[in-house]
């Protein structure tokens, strides 16, 4: 299992109208993601964004995006990459919103991962005998294990 | 960075799991709970070796016994898993954490549409 994508699905109970806002106002972007700079809402806008570091898998803390589809109120998608990585990381960032009943469904992934990262590489090695089944009984475990407060 | 301690009970967990005998282990009692000589039985391995690898997995609360009768049967606890998973995963806590700010916001501007 060399994970190359992030998938998370999440219901809210606001109309896509409200959610697409919230994904494509800077403002609103920058009260649950981070402030963006130079963000507008048509394919082809670059903006960056800037974060904080998380030390454990080597982000500056700089991020650098482009929009790449944009379908309101239905489809965001952008580049994901480290400002001060030396190549662009082939990270892909995508909201996908979904009417059910009077909520949104959001269906994010963020693909691209590097299977030679050293993240990865990590994952693979531990792949060893017994993992697989291991971390597929893991899966289905944490779904439903509260988690431990941060 | 903190300060590290000699061990943190995430260095004990990698060190159980470093051993293929341990997965093995841990893989066999996915299929359901065991006592220390169905497992030595199934790896031909001596009663005190499994015992001992048994013990790591105990402390590190991979694995848990319980005794019933005559027989401790051994059985595998998942939770400290969760942790190695998160772990492993910076990139999906830092995205479960925005999803979950997102839904704040829109609580947020939902009343402010309202008023």
């Amino acid at each position: 299992m060399t994970r190359t994508t992030i998938e998370l699905d999440q219901f809210y109970p606001h109309p896509p109208d409200l959610v697409w806002r919230a994904l494509t106002t800077p403002e609103l972007l920058a009260r649950w993601l981070m402030r963006p700079d130079g963000f507008e809402p048509r394919v082809g806008a670059r903006f960056t964004m800037a974060a904080k570091p998380i030390g454990a898998v080597g982000f500056s803390g700089t991020v650098a995006c482009e929009v790449l589809e944009l379908v309101e109120p239905e489809l965001l998608s952008f580049s994901w990459d480290d400002a001060a990585a030396d190549g662009p990381s082939g990270w892909v960032v995508s909201f996908e919103l979904r009417r059910e009943g009077r909520g949104t469904r959001v269906l994010f992934t963020h693909r691209g991962f590097d299977p030679d990262s050293p993240s990865a590489q990590l994952s693979r090695t531990m792949m060893g005998n017994g993992w697989p089944r291991i971390l597929a009984a893991l899966g289905a475990v944490a779904a439903t294990t509260p988690r431990p407060p941060e | 960075m903190p300060q590290r301690g000699k061990t943190s009970p995430a260095d004990r967990l990698f060190g159980a799991l470093a051993n293929p005998t341990r997965r093995d282990i841990l893989d066999l009692l996915l299929d359901g709970e065991q006592t220390v000589q169905d497992i030595a039985d199934r790896f031909d391995m001596a009663r005190p070796s499994v015992s001992e690898h048994l013990r790591v997995l105990r402390d590190t609360d991979l694995v848990r016994e319980e005794q019933r009768g005559r027989h401790r049967y051994y059985a595998v606890h998942a939770g400290p898993l969760v942790g190695v998973r998160d772990w492993l995963s910076p990139y999906e806590r830092y995205w479960r954490a925005r999803l979950t700010d997102l839904g704040d916001v829109l609580d947020d501007i939902a009343g402010e549409d309202a008023t």
